[in-house]
């Protein structure tokens, strides 16, 4: 578990997420790459990107702060506020009240994303879970 | 707001309605403005098929504008099958054709000798012979009228072979397949020989401060179509939660006696939108466009169910064929049928042959197993005939229910069919459905959305887990209070548009000086005087209730076993609402700090 947001953070996330048994099962159909942005606010005081590809269960790459261009076309690409995410990652927000009150921002297939809301769900979980602190 | 025109159908007579500025004020437009102008007329004895019963087909001070989701208009009465008040929002173009015809209502009361339809082009109103277009289809009915008034670009509202016949929960359409489906006003219609009202006009469309409104709606509108909600009933329609809805254990199936659908996938809208998608349809302005255009794969276009078609005739009775659950929810809308009721009530015949309480014989032979579209499809065509068993179908589940000796089987709160939002999945849908006042709806009050985490933290609706109970009753009395707001403007509940916006959007165009508390407060004064109608048709807090399905848990799905303690949601609900806990009215102080003084003497002297 690791201080978010930090390189070392993200590395914690892609191994909770390959080692956890109910994600390997719950997001085994998942297919598709994620492609943050979080807008600077409060302790953050530049944007920060990074990037995880997300393929049935596991995840296939982590990147921290890529460049846009290195991935022009993830499946999704979800951008917040700082502080909007660290409410989500720290359980103070539901991850669906952000979506649906656009604290998340989301770009992608809806169609895609309303059939795995469980597999989303449960990664929203497993992040919560490889944080430990927030910056 | 325009004048609403008064017409009797018996004596041919006509007059204008002007709308008084206080009421107005008070009430905006829409279903609470109706509420206000038929207090006096809905009353305990009134028969809600007979002649003198009134039909008012209202708009509100944003249909037309183009503001987000403000194409919409709504049909008042009294429920032929609940004996309450009744409205039934519906969206398309007729309503905005109706302000450029220069009114904002049509008061209907009598009946024709004869069927026939109206005509209203630029404020002129003929009644025209209906025996060419009484027998027809919703949708051939518009075109025979539309030819015989020599008019392409006229709207029509229409009922169909339903509402003729007098089936309890038929719908009045209009344009391609927009619905006012629920509390069987089309029934209302049909037992005044009214087939359809055709409208059409060129005036504009008024609003107080047009600059002012032009860029807020463009601000708002703009808004709306980047929203991720707006997004989803775009891209999958509002079947797109169905997938969402079966994890949480909301979406009920087998006649919401089994707690989870595994076929879910087979007709989500995810999977329409994937597999026979071929277009959208939106109604007047809208920028969301969630109707669906869909192929069956026979080159024909038809309209696409959305989520309560889709989960009524699909999972309500085992049926995961997404291309019959279309054919099952186009011919309901063709005969002019609310499918939410149509559904619910044939769950039920299925749910009672199950139980060995309607037997072969009484279904005339037929099989009424669970998956049987066929079956389903039988008993459509049995209940606007008016055959057989379709002839007691015709009458609703509570009255079906009633007719085997058990009415206690039927899902259904005050005489309207539940709708599919399970409350032991989202529990907030137990106080929605309890005390609405037109019977167990979804739309007073989509709370199951502030379950799923949908919050508005400018108004105080606060997100509650979707499992918690009385804690949440002050949460759903102030969620209805902001939709009831909606139900007047009149605007679309996918309308995800900031609430200090929707003030704005309603200043400038009322010419009003509104905050957001005056606007919580209209919809709170609206919501009283409905209970007040309902209370002097002789409801009470025995009312208030759920059907005995919805509280018996589930072994398995996402219910998780939880059903609500609806005694305690209502006590804390009473306490939130400023409600005698005893007799189910608005108590005289509440009303008097509503300003509803006429009220508080009607019902408390």
């Amino acid at each position: 578990m690791a201080v978010f947001p930090s390189e070392e953070w993200l590395m914690g996330l892609e191994q909770k997420i390959n080692s956890d048994e109910r994600y390997s099962e719950v997001a085994k159909n998942w297919e598709g790459d994620l492609f943050f942005r979080i807008e600077a606010d409060g302790n953050l005081k530049e944007d920060l990107t990074f990037y995880l590809d997300l393929w049935h269960g596991k995840c296939r790459k982590a990147e921290y702060k890529p460049d846009a261009t290195a991935h022009p076309n993830p499946a999704f690409t979800l951008t917040s506020t700082y502080g909007n995410i660290t409410s989500v990652l720290t359980g103070k927000m539901n991850p669906m009240t952000a979506m649906m009150t656009m604290k998340l921002k989301v770009q992608g297939s809806m169609a895609y994303m309303m059939r795995n809301v469980p597999t989303v769900l449960d990664f929203v979980r497993v992040a919560n879970e490889a944080t430990s602190e927030i910056l | 707001m325009q004048p609403i025109l008064k017409i009797n159908l018996s004596t041919g007579n006509t007059e204008e309605f002007i709308i008084p500025r206080e009421w107005e004020r008070d009430f905006l437009g829409g279903a609470s403005l109706a509420a206000r102008i038929l207090y006096p007329f809905l009353t305990k004895d009134l028969d809600p098929l007979s002649p003198e019963s009134p039909l008012l087909f209202i708009n509100g001070p944003l249909t037309g504008t183009s503001g987000p989701t403000t194409g919409r208009f709504v049909i008042c009465g009294k429920g032929p099958a609940t004996n309450l008040w009744a409205e039934s929002g519906i969206g398309g173009f007729w309503g905005p054709e109706l302000r450029k015809a220069g009114y904002d209502g049509l008061w209907i009361t009598g009946k024709a000798a004869s069927p026939v339809y109206l005509w209203i082009e630029e404020g002129r109103l003929e009644v025209r012979n209906a025996a060419q277009v009484w027998g027809r289809d919703v949708y051939e009915a518009q075109e025979i009228v539309k030819e015989e008034i020599d008019r392409k670009n006229a709207r029509v509202a229409v009922i169909g072979e339903a509402g003729e016949r007098g089936v309890l929960y038929s719908s009045i359409c209009c344009d391609h397949g927009r619905m006012a489906g629920r509390t069987g006003l089309g029934a209302v219609m049909g037992s005044k020989n009214l087939k359809a009202v055709a409208v059409y006009g060129r005036n504009k469309i008024p609003v107080a401060h047009e600059a002012e409104y032009s860029a807020l709606r463009s601000e708002s509108n703009r808004a709306l179509k980047q929203d991720n909600e707006a997004k989803i009933m775009h891209e999958v329609g509002t079947a797109g939660v169905a997938n969402y809805a079966e994890y949480l254990g909301s979406m009920p199936s087998k006649y919401y006696h089994q707690g989870s659908f595994e076929s879910v996938d087979n007709i989500s809208g995810s999977k329409m939108a994937e597999s026979m998608l071929v277009g959208f349809s939106a109604c007047q302005g809208c920028v969301i466009a969630c109707g669906r255009v869909v192929n069956l794969g026979d080159g024909q276009k038809r309209k696409g169910p959305e989520y309560e078609t889709i989960v009524g005739f699909g999972p309500n009775l085992l049926i995961d064929n997404l291309g019959e659950v279309v054919r099952l929810g186009e011919l309901c809308d063709k005969y002019g049928l609310d499918t939410i009721s149509t559904a619910n009530t044939i769950g039920l015949a299925f749910h009672l042959y199950e139980l060995g309480k309607v037997t072969k014989q009484d279904s005339g032979g037929l099989e009424l197993t669970w998956g049987s579209f066929l079956a389903a499809r039988q008993l459509i065509h049995m209940i606007v005939r008016r055959e057989g068993i379709g002839d007691l179908l015709a009458l609703g589940s509570r009255q079906f229910g009633a007719a085997f000796d058990a009415e206690e089987e039927a899902v259904q709160v005050n005489g309207l069919e539940v709708a599919y939002h399970d409350p032991r999945g989202v529990s907030g849908m137990a106080l929605s459905y309890a005390t609405s006042p037109r019977g167990a709806c979804h739309n007073q009050s989509d709370y199951f959305f502030v379950d799923f985490g949908h919050t508005y933290e400018k108004i105080g609706i606060t997100y509650f887990e979707r499992h918690a109970q009385a804690e949440k009753a002050a949460n759903v009395a102030k969620h209805q209070d902001w939709r009831t707001f909606f139900n007047s403007a009149i605007m679309c509940i996918f309308a995800n548009v900031d609430p200090q916006m929707q003030v704005d959007l309603v200043n400038a165009a009322c010419d009003l000086n509104w905050t957001l508390e005056d606007l919580m407060k209209s919809g709170e004064r609206a919501w009283n005087i409905k209970r007040a109608i309902n209370n002097r048709m002789g409801l009470t807090r025995v009312n208030d209730k759920l059907p005995k399905a919805l509280l018996l848990p589930h072994k398995e799905g996402g219910t998780m076993g939880f059903v609500p303690d609806l005694a305690a949601m209502l006590d804390a609900y009473y306490e939130a609402r400023g409600w005698d806990k005893e007799s189910g009215k608005p108590s005289k102080g509440k009303l008097l700090e509503l300003d509803l003084v006429d009220i508080a003497r009607d019902l408390w002297g």
